[in-house]
């Protein structure tokens, strides 16, 4: 074997294990059989045609994408501010504040939840779409910083002092200068952010109360082995949807960067 | 250089302090820059330089004192309000936008017809040898090319002051020389007063009409090119500028505007009182001297004023010049001296036994 042969294979190992399951989702989507095995039964598309007949599908898809858009606009919004304060300013305890809006990045997603349930239950809010809501801001927000701050530190802090010189005020030195430079940044948050609600279980699980949301429906659906196949319907639309967005986000995340002359250091993709 | 009888006061700082946490950045500049004047802020980095620009410009406060530009005190007057452009080291120029849109950019709230506005931003184009550029996107430009955006965009305002901030120091040698020239005839077009802020002593020679000095937060000296190489007020602003020559002296007797020294390797010489400078110091006086103001004699040369012997140490070959340290008799220091290359001249060697021929009149004296 040649130079290296052991690490083609085992990269091609890792491959498989990976994308191998996701392959399966539309292989199983289109075959005419309720048992998921091999051999396959031949073509249909009657999942499909089932899974949009669904009304509490339909249900679990507008909750979800509901809270998607809201949590992506709110965490996206507040990583904004976060990021311009922690790249532009010097306050105290900096470093501490921003590791603490940080933390749910690496805190157990499951500890949180319980958390925002004892205490919201504690205080008296009814659970809703809108508690779901402030779950998915608290967990989205630092990715959206994690973006952002990416976008507000390759700024060159003297274009802000250009425009100032210019005659332009700080409000509108924002609006020329500076939204349209980091827009790319805020539209690769808003679609990571958008992606990471939608598939977020559980928050959902724990928060939503009677409101179920498209995972949480996914999840009680495997107690019916007759649903599985519409399942595999709806995952393979889920996936396709997911790699359209993250293309999305990583082509603007691109574009931002040879757009202010600046050299790739990374990114999700 | 151009000089008028009576130019007003553009700029006047007074006894500005600036001060950061504990860290004393400005230690009470007073100063005055000339309307229509080229003005440099030359000095190592961190002596205050480009604090002090932008303290013009806005965007630095002031601690104490007081800054006025026209007459007018610049106090609570933020950046976007005041008569001054400014060209960034960075060129901070707007990657998202076009050339044109860059150069038009402070005309925004022009009350002008967009048509004259678009006439403007060409003939500033043009102005700055960037014609037809227009519609390029600016972030594909050279260094050169953004330089002179950036000074397109802030003379179209036609701002009282440019200042400069380091705007070569990005260039390449030959790129750096060439915009030099070209500012210095831009601002005898424009007739604006110009603020540049460098720590290449050349620079500053080459392009101002008065420069001064800054070490520490403090001007140590504010004088036009001539008088700042010729004369420097202390060791350190004679270090700063140019190449000089140190040997030890003493201060023999001072009397009737003459100065009697004893200065190693010369002897006892007697100077006019104004070639003595700086305050006393404990480490003991010393003369300097630049190293073309000393000249190799070769044989049936005769010295106009006065004349040593030396021996060569050194010998550095330049093409147009060579640089020797040599050795005075009676002196234990080497020295620089320069020397143009003419054709059918030798170059001494190393160890030669040459006269040196030196004026009374080029020395200046350190206390």
């Amino acid at each position: 074997m040649m130079k290296g042969g052991w690490f083609r294979v085992y990269t091609l190992g890792y491959l498989i294990f990976l994308y191998a399951p996701i392959v399966l989702l539309p292989i199983f989507a289109f075959n005419d059989a309720a048992v998921i095995a091999f051999p396959l039964a031949g073509f249909t598309t009657k999942w499909f045609t089932q899974l949009f007949d669904e009304p509490a599908l339909r249900g679990a898809l507008a909750n979800s994408l509901i809270i998607a858009v809201s949590a992506s606009v709110l965490s996206t919004t507040l990583g904004i501010f976060a990021s311009r304060a922690t790249t532009r300013y010097k306050f105290p305890f900096k470093g501490g504040i921003m590791g603490m809006i940080m933390l749910p990045l690496v805190l157990p997603e499951i500890i949180l939840a319980v958390a925002l349930l004892v205490v919201l239950l504690g205080i008296g809010v009814p659970l809703s779409l809108f508690t779901v809501i402030l779950g998915h801001v608290l967990v989205c927000t630092p990715f959206s910083i994690a973006i952002l701050s990416a976008a507000f530190q390759a700024l060159d802090g003297s274009l802000e002092e250009a425009a100032y010189d210019l005659g332009e005020t700080p409000i509108s030195t924002f609006r020329l200068i500076i939204l349209p430079l980091v827009m790319p940044g805020i539209i690769s948050s808003l679609l990571i952010t958008f992606t990471i609600s939608l598939d977020e279980f559980i928050m959902a699980f724990f928060l939503a109360g009677t409101e179920a949301t498209l995972p949480v429906y996914i999840f009680s659906q495997f107690r019916f082995p007759q649903a599985v196949p519409v399942i595999m319907a709806l995952g393979t639309l889920l996936v396709l949807s997911s790699i359209l967005l993250l293309s999305i986000a990583e082509y603007f995340r691109r574009r931002g960067i040879a757009k202010t002359g600046g050299k790739d250091t990374g990114g999700f993709l | 250089m151009t000089f008028s009888a009576e130019k007003s006061n553009m700029i006047e700082f007074k006894d500005v302090h600036k001060y950061y946490g504990d860290y004393h950045a400005l230690r009470g500049i007073t100063a005055t820059i000339k309307a229509g004047e080229f003005f440099s802020l030359l000095g190592p980095s961190g002596c205050g330089k480009t604090t002090l620009l932008r303290t013009i410009a806005g965007f630095e406060g002031i601690s104490s004192g007081a800054v006025m530009i026209d007459g007018k005190n610049m106090e609570g007057v933020p950046a976007n309000k005041r008569p001054t452009n400014m060209v960034f080291q960075s060129y901070a120029i707007f990657p998202h936008l076009t050339v044109a849109e860059n150069v038009g950019f402070g005309l925004r709230k022009d009350p002008r017809s967009a048509a004259e506005k678009a006439k403007a931003v060409t003939e500033a184009l043009e102005m700055v040898g960037l014609k037809g550029f227009g519609n390029r996107a600016a972030h594909a430009l050279s260094g050169g090319q953004r330089q002179r955006v950036a000074l397109a965009r802030a003379l179209i305002l036609k701002p009282k002051v440019l200042l400069l901030d380091e705007p070569l120091s990005a260039l390449d040698k030959k790129m750096r020389e060439q915009m030099q020239v070209e500012l210095i005839k831009l601002q005898r077009q424009v007739g604006i007063t110009f603020i540049l802020v460098t720590h290449d002593q050349e620079e500053a020679l080459v392009m101002s009409d008065r420069i001064a000095v800054m070490f520490e937060g403090e001007i140590a000296q504010l004088a036009d090119p001539e008088t700042l190489y010729r004369r420097p007020n202390s060791r350190k602003v004679a270090d700063f500028i140019g190449t000089m020559n140190f040997l030890p002296a003493k201060i023999l007797s001072e009397a009737d505007g003459k100065v009697e020294i004893d200065a190693q390797g010369f002897g006892p010489i007697t100077l006019n009182a104004e070639q003595v400078s700086g305050a006393a110091s404990s480490t003991g006086a010393s003369v300097g001297f630049r190293p073309e103001t000393l000249t190799i004699l070769f044989d049936g040369q005769t010295a106009p004023d006065r004349e040593s012997m030396a021996v060569v140490e050194e010998v550095v070959y330049y093409g147009d010049m060579t640089y020797y340290d040599i050795k005075l008799d009676g002196s234990d220091q080497p020295i620089r001296l320069s020397m143009r290359n003419v054709f059918g001249r030798p170059v001494l060697d190393i160890g030669t036994r040459t006269r040196v021929a030196w004026a009374p009149g080029a020395l200046v004296v350190f206390r």
